[in-house]
């Protein structure tokens, strides 16, 4: 089985930044989580396993740690520092999302820990960055979607906007490390120097502001979100919750027909009224009485049926509508059951089942793995000081005197 | 000076057949680190961003103002291919010789009417990286369902919790899974076989689903409902971890400002900033737990106080005192803010019929390797000459007989 298991990655990330690693353990890269001694904050997030709060039930991070393994450190201590420093000697990336200027403080900065290991890249992922104005403002996911721009289009006119689920702010920053790590370890490979990479949320988001910032600069409009223009991009309740339709972009005639189509042969009610030219006009849909028209037409006939009868229907008339999944749909969605893609991993410290996504991707010789469930407190602490070529008598001192956890 | 810094992904040659969103947006990030990205357009059937807005002075004049598509093409080179017309083929089979990657987001099967399916293209080039990106998956009883960003934003499942509760929901406003679950997933993808070709000296396939990368990028929803049997449903503004966690109006029109308070320090500095208002003392406001009980009066009485403040200022005051705070910017807001212009995230690049217009660079900034926003985003079929001759060895006369033959539309 193909896999990246001569890479060696270090995880010195929290509640921000460990997708970034986990996208390496899942094709098979040795990621090694290193812990503070008070655990991974993201060992306190909500939901928990069976609703029962505990540092191993975090349904967050059981998802986010699998596959790597768990190293305890107090690195306020000396020789849990040193242990770093040599963890470090051998890593090809280490990804961290401490506060800048923080591991310099402690002695660990990208000189120090590349020292010996040329080769060694150093990712940063922080709300805002490592250099400009913001470097030292406190963040959190909403306020990186807010200054970042993203927010603003979560919403029309003048109402508030939503926020995305899942902390999107952080994920995406955690993504792009992933990759911007992989470019930079890739010119290590050939030619043996390292670097630091700067990942800031802020700027994340920035890459999901669609055409607006065009928008602005080239015809001086502050667009906000789609969402309200009949057809184009709306959300319409059914019986059993709601779906989302695409039934025109632009002027695509050939699109708003297969509607019109579908509607007919479902025999809406007034379905006529949609045959009309004046929907191809953008700025038709765009008005509150088409808007409201079409509602009135479409949702009368949505309602009678449940999100699956329509996702179906609707696409065998090449529209492309979709249900707005819920947990349990995306559990039972057909297509990612039929391609297994939900992973079930027994956890042995649940005493259960945990069910989380599977492979992003397919390849033709790498291979996606679910990998051994998220570390517990400490779980690998001695066996990795072992390969470190530490013996057991000093690890159990370092234990005794909480320089490291050996769970 | 920076033309002359070795470049991550210098020498990497993309075969790019991607188009709209977020093929183009992967081999733009390429293409930044260094690749030479080769984006094969026709007139027959162009990208269709080149069609959507915002156009350059509102004007939807031909196929070269898009901003849109301006946004997501820096650093490429276009070359103009009827692939209709079966010499065009033999173009691409020159190229694909040259290419350590080639990617295409067509319908599944296009590509093998082409005769550039995998094993074709493999047999020209065992070395080459070989990248789809379905929507979700090649088999399977919606293998062929077609759908858009927001359609795949609520299947699955970001839309459902993007939402205020009692109303229906809105997601993001946009097509957003698009924009970064997507290309994100497919570069990371990219990456993995490129340095798995350093070990193995061998190419391979790379197929994205666009539905299992985003399904990734939000596990908690299935998580839940698998371990506990609960649905999840809209978040609106909150967290269930802070309080007070929202967006509040400040002065001006459509101005907020997001304020996230995750702990009592951070409460502690809130409350001194508001200056240390009666209310703000009561039991009913003294934990995260009793601040969530009251959340709906605790966001009035802080909307109070925001409404009155102009959000700039407010953002200032209060991250410097630790307060995670900052301002809901919109696209002028987040043009002009000085924390990225001083980053240099945005790039001003001139193109011949937009002019100087307005791009983003990827998000990171490496120390040794430059991310680099060049040249603007190319006229369709500009490098149609320029890559034939000096890249695929086609002489001067091959290229004006290919174009007689109408293979260069």
């Amino acid at each position: 089985m193909d896999s990246l298991s001569d890479l060696r990655v270090i995880d010195l990330t929290g509640e921000l930044g460990p997708y970034a690693a986990r996208l390496y353990a899942g094709l098979g890269a040795d990621v090694i989580h290193v812990e503070p001694i008070r655990g991974d904050p993201l060992r306190d997030l909500g939901p928990f396993h069976k609703n029962v709060p505990g540092r191993e039930r975090s349904l967050q991070y059981v998802y986010y740690n699998a596959g790597k393994r768990g190293l305890v450190l107090d690195l306020n201590k000396k020789r849990a520092r040193d242990i770093f420093l040599t963890l470090c000697q051998g890593a090809d990336l280490l990804l961290e999302s401490c506060a800048p200027g923080y591991l310099d403080s402690l002695g660990l900065s990208y000189e120090a820990v590349s020292a010996g290991n040329k080769k060694l890249v150093q990712t940063s992922i922080t709300p805002f960055g490592h250099s400009g104005p913001y470097k030292d403002y406190p963040g959190s996911d909403l306020v990186c979607a807010a200054l970042g721009g993203f927010l603003f289009l979560a919403g029309v006119d003048n109402e508030k906007p939503v926020r995305a689920c899942d902390s999107q702010s952080y994920r995406m920053a955690e993504a792009y490390a992933a990759v911007s790590s992989a470019v930079a370890v890739f010119f290590a490979r050939t030619t043996g120097l390292g670097q630091c990479v700067d990942v800031s949320c802020m700027e994340a988001v920035g890459m999901a502001l669609e055409n607006a910032p065009q928008y602005y600069d080239l015809e001086g409009k502050n667009r906000r979100g789609s969402g309200r223009e009949a057809g184009a991009g709306t959300i319409h309740p059914c019986k059993d919750g709601y779906i989302a339709l695409v039934a025109i972009m632009g002027k695509n005639r050939g699109m708003w027909e297969a509607l019109v189509q579908w509607m007919k042969e479902e025999g809406v009610e007034d379905w006529e009224v949609l045959q009309n030219d004046a929907w191809i006009d953008p700025a038709y849909r765009a008005s509150e009485i088409a808007y409201d028209t079409f509602c009135g037409i479409f949702e009368h006939y949505t309602m009678k049926h449940d999100k699956m009868y329509l996702y179906e229907v609707g696409q065998s008339h090449r529209v492309a509508v979709s249900p707005v999944s819920n947990g349990k749909d995306l559990l039972e969605n057909p297509q990612l059951r039929y391609q297994n893609f939900w992973e079930r991993t027994w956890h042995q410290g649940l005493g259960g089942e945990v069910i989380c996504p599977g492979a992003p991707y397919t390849f033709g010789s790498l291979q996606w793995r679910p990998g051994n469930p998220a570390p517990a407190f400490g779980q690998h602490t001695r066996e990795i000081l072992l390969e470190l070529g530490y013996k057991n008598d000093y690890i159990d001192s370092l234990s005794m005197e909480g320089v490291v956890y050996v769970g | 000076m920076l033309g002359k810094m070795p470049k991550a992904l210098g020498g990497i040659v993309v075969c790019d057949f991607s188009w709209v969103g977020a093929g183009s947006i992967t081999t733009s990030v390429l293409a930044q680190c260094g690749a030479e990205v080769i984006k094969i357009e026709s007139r027959t059937r162009p990208d269709i961003l080149r069609l959507s807005g915002p156009f350059r002075d509102g004007i939807a004049q031909g196929l070269e103002r898009s901003g849109y598509f301006a946004s997501r093409n820096a650093n490429k080179k276009s070359i103009s291919l009827n692939m209709s017309n079966p010499k065009a083929r033999d173009v691409v089979v020159r190229l694909i010789e040259k290419s350590d990657l080639i990617i295409n987001n067509f319908r599944v099967g296009q590509m093998e009417k082409w005769g550039l399916g995998w094993e074709d293209v493999k047999a020209l080039n065992p070395r080459i990286i070989y990248v789809t990106m379905s929507l979700q998956g090649t088999t399977g009883p919606h293998a062929s369902f077609m759908g858009y960003g927001v359609n795949l934003n609520a299947l699955c499942g970001l839309t459902a919790r993007s939402a205020f509760p009692g109303q229906r929901p809105f997601g993001t406003g946009t097509h957003y899974t698009d924009h970064v679950m997507v290309p994100a997933h497919t570069l990371f993808g990219i990456m993995a076989a490129l340095l798995q070709r350093e070990k193995t000296g061998e190419g391979q396939t790379v197929a994205v689903s666009q539905l299992a990368a985003a399904a990734s990028m939000k596990p908690t929803d299935v998580m839940t409902y698998a371990a506990n049997g609960d649905i999840l449903g809209p978040m609106g503004l909150g967290d269930p971890d802070a309080a007070p966690h929202g967006v509040y109006a400040t002065f001006g029109d459509r101005k907020w400002i997001a304020i996230a308070v995750f702990n009592e320090e951070q409460w502690e500095a809130l409350k001194r900033a508001m200056g240390t208002p009666s209310w703000a003392e009561d039991s009913r406001f003294s934990t995260v737990e009793a601040r969530k009980k009251h959340e709906e009066e605790l966001n009035g009485r802080i909307e109070e106080w925001t409404r009155r403040h102009h959000g700039e200022d407010l953002t200032e005051r209060l991250a410097r005192q630790g307060v995670p705070a900052g301002i809901v910017n919109d696209a002028r807001g987040v043009i002009e803010d000085g924390h990225l212009i001083d980053r240099g995230f945005w790039a001003y690049l001139d193109h011949p019929e937009v002019g100087i217009s307005l791009y983003n660079r990827a998000p990171f900034i490496m120390s040794r390797t430059p991310v680099e926003m060049q040249k603007a985003a190319p006229l369709l079929g500009q490098h149609t000459r320029e890559v034939l001759t000096e890249m695929l060895g086609y002489s001067m006369d091959d290229v004006q007989k290919l174009a007689e033959e109408g293979v260069l539309t």
